[in-house]
C-alpha cells in the first residue's frame, strides 16, 4: 500500500497572520453594524402590536434554546476536535485507537435532552398559534373588519361597514387602494381575498403575513398600540413585479381615525376658483423631464418624509398652497380623454373602472404605484409618464397605455408633458 | 490480486462478437472513445456522466446566482430586468436542486454503491443508462427556454419564471401564457421519471447484490443513507408527478385542477408538491450525510459511533419527512390545529436529525483526527449543518415562522442547510474519492485554499440574510427601496457571494489540475475502511477479481487486520467463479440512449402541443401533435428492441499472473 504524504501545516505562520489581518482590516472596513441592525422599516423585532410582539417574543425563545444548544454542543465539537487532533506525522500513523462502537446510555441521554428542550419551544408554540390566529374572544367586542384583496401588483382595502353613498343613490363600502388607515388600539381583523394569483399579507411590525389564496377564506388580526406609519409589502412571489407590490398601514387615534373617515366617504373635491387660497403663478409649475433623485434617496420616501412619516402623512391630508383651478380643470378632463376613466374610478368626478385603484383621495396618500413612489408631484409625474420603469409589467402600461394587436402590443394614446402636469396637478387636488 | 489487475497488460481493446437475439444492428462493444461513453452499462462510467454533467449544471446555477446577488448589490438596482430575475432565481433553485445536487448523489450512488456492496455493477445495468439519458432530456427541456434570449424566433418566452416550485395559479395559462411554464412542467417530470428508475434500480441492487456475509446491519452507512433516499424518492415522486399532469392538463385540455374560475382550488398543488417537496429536502441531505459518516471514520480513525443509531435514525428521518409537508405553508391558513400538528412533528424530526451530529461527535471523540481536505469538509459540514438545522427548529414554532415564512431568513436557513450541509459533503466526498476513481491525489495545500476561501465566502453571503430577513426583507425580491436597512447587508452578502464563486472555482481548477498532473496513488491513500480502498484505483471494469466475503462492518479494515484468512477465501472465490464460466459482464446497448431521444422528441413537441410547426417561417403542421407522437413512439420502438436484444454479456477470465482476458459463449 502506497502512502501519500502530505505537509502537515500546509499554511505557514507568516501566511496565516497576513490572512488573518487582512481579512480584519476588510471587515473593519465595512459598517459591519449596520449589518446586524434590526431598525428597520420593516423590522420584526421593533414590534407596535401584541401580534408581533407575541411572535417575535415566540422567536426568541427559540433562539435563547437553540443558541444554548449551539454552544453547548459546538463547545465539545470544538473541544474533540482540538484534543484529539493529530498533531504529528508520527501521531497520523500510530496505531489507532482502541475499536469502540457507541454507548447506549450516552445515546438515550442525549435524545430525552433534546426532547426536553424541544419541549420548551413546543409549548409557548402552541399558546401562540391560537392567540395569533384570531381577535381574542373579550375584545370580538370591538373588533373592526376590513378587507384587504390582492391584484397584481397592488391592493385594494374596503371597510364593510363603513358605506358611502354614491352618486346614483345607492351605497357600497369605501375603498381605499394601497394605504390602509385604522385606528390604533382597535384589534383590526383582515378579511385576506385575491383577485388573481396568490398574494400575501405582511405589515412585519403589526403581524405575521398571511397568504390571500384564491378560493379560500383566509384572514388575520392585529392591532397597533399606539399612532404610527407602517410599511407592508406582498411576501408570496405573485409574477414580475412581486417585489415592488408595497403598501402602508396608518394608524391613527380613535379621534384623528373618524375625521379621516368623515373625510373619505364625501365625494371627491372639486376646486372651483373661489376655493383658491392666492393667486396662481404659473411659471412655478417646472415641466418635469426626468425625475431626480439624490444618491441615496429612497423612491419611497425623501429624507424629510422619513424623519417623521406620520406627520408626512398627516400634511397630504391638507390641500397645498397655489392650486391652478384651470391646469387642474384640464387634467380632469384628460382623466377621461386619455381613457383613464376605463381602471380606475374618482367618486363624485369621472371613472367607472374597478381593475385600477380607486383614486377619490389619491393627493392624500402618501406614496402611489403601491408604496414604491413617495407621492410628490414630480414622482408622480415620473410614473405616469413612465409607468413601465418602475413596475414592469403592471396592467396599466400593458392594457392602459397599450393594447393588444394581434401578438404586439401598440400605443393606445400618447401623452406630453404639460398634459401629464394637468394631470398631476388634478390627482393632487384629490385631497 | 487487485492489485496485480491493475498492472495487467489488459487494454479493454479485445472484442468478440455479441451472441445474438434480435439486433438491428451490432451490439456496440467499444471499451474506449465517444460509443463507450454513449452505450455503456459500466455504472462507473455511469457514474462519472452524471458527475459531469452535475458539475456542469452547478456552476451554471452558480453564475446565476451571482447574477441574482449582483442584481441585489445595491437598492433600485436596474442592472437585470424583473422578468429575467424571475427566471434566474426560478432556474438556479431548479438547477441546483434537480441538476446540481440530486446527480451529485446519483453519481456517488453509481460510483460506490455496487462497489460497497460488493457487486461488479448495478441489478439492472442498461435501465441504469437509461436513467442518466432521461435525466439529460429533463436538463434539456428545463433549460432550452433561455434560447429565446438568444434567438427570438425560438419564443419560449424566455426560461421558466414561476419560481422553483411553481405555486398555482401562478402556472395557469392565465397568468404565465408562455410556453416557458410547459417546459418546466414536462422538465421536471422527465427528471422524476429518470429517478424513479435510478432509485428502483439501487433498491434491488443494495437488497439483492449484496457480497456473501454483508448483512443488512453490516452495510456501510453511505448505502444505507442511499437505500432510504431509494425509497423516499420511489414514494415522494408519485406526488409531483401526479400534481404536474393536473398543471399539464389545465394548460393543455381545458380542466380545472387549480383553475380558480372553474372552482379549481390552488391549496392543493400546495400539498401535493410538498407531500414531495419535503421528503425531497431528506432526498438532499441523507445522501450527505452519508458521505460524512465514512469520511469521519476514515480520518478520526475510528469507527462509526453508534452505528445502528446513525442507521435506525436515518431510517426515521426518512419516516417522520413524509409528514411535516405543511410545515412550508404555515402562512397558508391552515387553521390551528393542523399548524399545531405539523410544528409538533417539525420539532420531532429535529431529534434524530440532532442524534445524527452528537453520533459524529462521538466518532470524533478519543480519535486521532488528521485534518486532510475531506475532512475539513466534513467539519465544515458538521458546524453549518448545526447552524442550518437549529434555525430550521427556529421555524418549527409556527406563529414565530409567520414573520420568517417567505424572508430572507428562510434563505439563509436553507442554504446553510443546503450549501453548508449538502454541498460542503459532496465537495468533501468528490476530494475524497477523486483518488478511487481517477487514480490521482488532489493537491492538499490548493484543496485547504479552496476550502477556507469557500468557507469565509459562504458565510459572509449567508449569516448577513438571517438578519436581512428579520428585517423584514422578503425573498424573491427583484429589488428593494434604499430606507429599508437593507443595503448593508445585500451588499456584503454580494462581496460574500462572489468570493464564495472564486472559491468554487479555486476547487474545481484544482480538480482539473489533479485530473491531468495530480501525484498518482494506490488503492487505499486514506487508510480507509469500506471495499472500495480494497481495488484498485481505477477500479477495473469488473470491480473485484473476486467477490468478497464481508466479515465485519468497515470490511477492508477487516480485511487489512485478516490479511492471510483473507487470500485464502479470495483465492477459493476466484477458482469456483472460473469454473462457471469467469466473470460475467453485462453487454453494452444502444438503445436506453434511442429510448431517451424518443422521449426528448415527445416531451418537446408535446410541451408545444397546440402551437403550429413552422419551418423558414411558413406554418407546416397545424399543431405539434404528430411530432409528439412520432417521439413517443420511437421511444416504445427502442424500449421493444431493448427487451428483444436480451441481457447479453460476456465473461472475463483471469490468469495466474492477472492477465485479464475476455470471452463469449455459451455460459450465460
Amino acid at each position: 500500500m502506497t502512502r501519500i504524504r502530505f505537509d502537515h501545516r500546509p499554511f505557514s505562520r507568516a501566511t496565516r497572520a497576513l490572512v488573518a489581518g487582512l481579512g480584519l482590516v476588510l471587515l473593519s472596513s465595512c459598517k459591519l453594524a449596520d449589518i446586524f441592525d434590526l431598525s428597520g422599516n420593516q423590522s420584526t423585532m421593533l414590534t407596535a402590536g401584541p401580534v408581533a410582539k407575541a411572535q417575535w417574543d415566540l422567536f426568541m425563545v427559540t433562539v435563547y434554546v437553540c443558541t444554548f444548544i449551539f454552544i453547548v454542543v459546538g463547545a465539545i465539537l470544538a473541544y474533540a476536535q482540538i484534543k484529539f487532533r493529530a498533531r504529528s506525522e508520527s501521531d497520523e500513523h500510530a496505531e489507532p485507537p482502541p475499536e469502540a462502537h457507541g454507548n447506549p446510555f450516552v445515546e438515550i441521554g442525549l435524545i430525552a435532552a433534546s426532547v426536553a428542550l424541544l419541549v420548551i419551544i413546543a409549548i409557548p408554540t402552541l399558546r401562540d398559534i391560537w392567540y395569533t390566529h384570531d381577535v381574542p374572544e373579550d375584545e370580538k367586542g370591538n373588533a373592526m373588519e376590513v378587507v384587504a384583496t390582492g391584484y397584481q401588483w397592488w391592493f385594494k382595502f374596503e371597510y364593510p361597514t363603513e358605506l358611502v353613498k354614491l352618486p346614483n343613490g345607492g351605497e357600497a363600502p369605501l375603498v381605499t387602494g394601497n394605504e390602509l388607515v385604522v385606528p390604533a388600539g382597535t384589534p383590526i381583523r383582515v378579511q385576506l381575498r385575491t383577485i388573481d394569483v396568490i398574494h400575501s399579507f405582511w405589515v412585519p411590525k403589526l403581524a405575521g403575513k398571511v397568504d390571500m389564496m384564491p378560493n379560500r377564506a383566509n384572514f388575520l388580526w392585529f392591532k397597533a398600540d399606539k399612532p404610527g406609519y407602517y410599511y407592508g409589502q406582498c411576501a408570496e412571489f405573485c409574477g414580475e413585479s412581486h417585489a415592488i407590490m408595497r403598501f402602508r398601514v396608518i394608524a391613527l387615534s380613535p379621534r384623528e381615525y373618524s375625521q379621516w373617515l368623515e373625510n373619505q366617504k364625501s365625494p371627491a373635491r372639486t376646486v372651483t376658483p373661489a376655493l383658491l387660497a392666492s393667486a396662481v403663478d404659473r411659471s412655478a409649475h417646472v415641466q418635469f423631464a426626468a425625475m431626480k433623485l439624490n444618491p441615496g434617496e429612497a423612491l419611497a420616501a425623501s429624507p424629510a418624509f422619513d424623519a417623521d412619516p406620520l406627520n408626512a402623512w398627516r400634511e397630504m391630508q391638507h390641500p397645498e398652497a397655489g392650486e391652478d383651478a384651470p391646469l387642474i380643470a384640464q387634467g380632469r378632463q384628460l382623466f377621461s380623454a386619455k381613457t383613464c376613466v376605463s381602471c380606475h374610478s374618482i367618486r363624485g368626478h369621472e371613472g367607472v373602472g374597478i381593475s385600477g385603484p380607486d383614486l377619490t383621495r389619491v393627493g392624500a396618500r402618501s406614496t402611489i404605484a403601491a408604496g414604491v413612489l413617495e407621492n410628490t408631484h414630480e414622482r408622480m409625474h415620473a410614473w405616469i409618464k413612465n409607468p413601465n420603469h418602475f413596475k414592469p409589467g403592471n396592467k396599466m402600461w400593458f392594457g392602459g397605455y397599450n393594447v393588444k394587436d394581434g401578438d404586439n402590443w401598440k400605443p393606445n394614446f400618447t401623452m406630453n408633458d404639460q398634459e401629464i402636469n394637468a394631470l398631476v396637478a388634478y390627482l393632487h387636488s384629490l385631497k | 490480486m487487485a492489485e496485480v489487475i491493475a498492472q495487467s497488460g489488459f487494454t479493454g481493446k479485445q472484442t468478440a462478437q455479441p451472441a445474438t437475439t434480435f439486433a438491428l444492428f451490432p451490439r456496440p462493444t467499444a471499451k474506449t472513445g465517444i460509443v463507450s461513453w454513449l452505450t455503456t452499462v459500466d455504472h462507473k462510467k455511469i457514474g462519472m456522466l452524471y458527475g459531469g454533467f452535475a458539475i456542469l449544471f452547478f456552476l451554471i446555477g452558480g453564475i446565476e446566482a451571482l447574477m441574482i446577488r449582483t442584481q441585489l448589490m445595491v437598492p433600485n438596482n436596474r442592472f437585470i430586468s424583473a422578468q429575467l430575475y424571475s427566471e434566474l432565481f426560478t432556474m438556479h433553485g431548479t438547477t441546483m436542486i434537480f441538476l446540481a445536487v440530486m446527480p451529485l448523489n446519483a453519481a456517488f450512488f453509481n460510483l460506490l454503491i455496487p462497489i460497497q456492496v460488493g457487486a461488479r455493477d448495478v441489478a439492472f445495468p442498461r435501465l441504469n443508462s437509461f436513467s442518466l439519458w432521461v435525466w439529460v432530456v429533463g436538463a434539456i427541456l428545463l433549460n432550452v427556454g433561455w434560447i429565446s434570449h438568444f434567438v427570438p424566433s425560438w419564443n419560449f418566452g424566455g426560461a421558466p419564471d414561476v419560481g422553483w416550485f411553481g405555486y398555482a395559479p401562478l402556472t395557469s395559462k392565465s397568468f404565465t401564457p408562455d410556453l416557458s411554464t410547459d417546459f418546466w412542467v414536462l422538465g421536471i417530470q422527465v427528471l422524476g421519471i429518470s429517478s424513479i428508475v435510478a432509485s428502483l434500480n439501487f433498491i434491488v441492487t443494495i437488497i439483492n447484490l449484496r457480497a456473501p456475509g454483508l448483512t443488512m446491519m453490516r452495510l456501510p452507512v453511505f448505502t444505507w443513507m442511499a437505500l432510504v433516499t431509494s425509497f423516499l424518492l420511489v414514494l415522494a415522486l408519485p406526488a409531483i408527478a401526479i400534481a404536474l399532469i393536473m398543471v399539464m392538463f389545465d394548460r393543455n385540455f381545458g380542466t380545472n385542477f387549480f383553475e380558480v374560475s372553474g372552482g379549481g382550488q390552488p391549496i392543493l398543488w400546495q400539498h401535493l408538491f410538498w407531500v414531495f417537496g419535503h421528503p425531497e429536502v431528506y432526498i438532499l441531505i441523507l445522501p450527505p450525510m452519508g458521505y460524512v459518516s465514512e469520511i469521519l471514520p476514515t480520518f478520526a480513525r475510528k469507527p462509526l459511533f453508534g452505528y445502528p443509531i446513525v442507521v435506525f435514525s436515518g431510517v426515521a428521518i426518512g419516516f417522520i419527512g413524509f409528514g411535516v409537508w405543511s410545515h412550508h405553508m404555515f402562512t397558508t391558513g391552515l387553521g390551528t390545529v393542523a399548524t399545531a400538528a405539523f410544528a409538533l412533528a417539525t420539532m420531532a424530526i429535529a431529534v434524530p436529525t440532532g442524534v445524527k451530529v452528537f453520533n459524529w461527535i462521538g466518532t470524533l471523540w478519543g480519535g486521532r483526527i488528521v485534518t486532510r481536505v475531506p475532512m475539513m469538509f466534513a467539519l465544515g459540514f458538521i458546524w453549518m449543518f448545526m447552524m442550518g438545522g437549529l434555525s430550521g427548529i427556529m421555524h418549527s414554532a409556527a406563529p414565530a415562522d409567520a414573520q420568517q415564512q417567505d424572508s430572507y431568513f428562510v434563505i439563509a436557513h436553507f442554504h446553510y442547510v443546503l450549501i453548508g450541509g449538502a454541498t460542503f459533503a459532496l465537495l468533501a466526498a468528490i476530494h475524497f474519492w477523486f483518488p478511487k476513481f481517477f487514480g490521482r491525489m488532489v493537491p492538499e495545500f490548493w484543496g485547504k485554499v479552496s476550502f477556507w476561501i469557500i468557507f469565509v465566502g459562504f458565510n459572509a453571503t449567508f449569516f448577513p440574510m438571517h438578519f436581512l430577513g428579520l428585517n423584514g426583507m422578503p425573498r424573491r425580491t427583484w429589488t428593494y427601496d434604499s430606507n429599508m436597512g437593507w443595503n448593508e447587508g445585500n451588499l456584503f452578502a454580494t462581496y460574500g457571494a462572489y468570493l464564495l464563486g472564486l472559491g468554487i472555482f479555486t476547487y474545481f481548477a484544482v480538480l482539473v489540475w489533479a485530473y491531468f498532473k495530480g501525484e498518482k496513488c494506490g488503492n487505499d491513500p486514506w487508510d480507509a475502511r469500506t471495499l472500495e480502498w480494497s481495488i484498485p484505483s481505477p477500479p477495473p471494469e469488473h470491480n473485484f477479481a473476486a467477490i468478497p466475503t464481508v466479515h465485519a462492518r468497515d470490511a477492508w479494515w477487516y480485511e487489512k487486520t485478516h490479511k492471510e484468512e483473507i487470500a485464502q477465501e479470495k483465492a477459493a472465490h476466484i477458482k469456483a467463479e472460473e469454473s462457471h464460466g469467469g466473470i460475467h459482464m453485462p453487454d453494452q446497448s444502444w438503445y436506453p440512449l434511442f429510448a431517451a431521444i424518443g422521449l426528448l422528441v415527445g416531451a418537446y413537441n408535446f410541451a408545444q402541443l397546440h402551437y403550429p410547426v413552422t419551418m423558414f417561417g411558413q406554418q407546416v403542421l397545424a399543431s405539434h401533435l404528430p411530432l409528439a407522437i412520432t417521439g413517443l413512439g420511437l421511444m416504445v420502438a427502442a424500449c421493444y428492441l431493448w427487451a428483444l436484444e436480451g441481457p447479453g454479456g460476456y465473461h472475463l477470465h483471469i490468469d495466474a499472473e492477472g492477465k485479464v482476458t475476455e470471452s463469449r459463449g455459451d455460459h450465460h
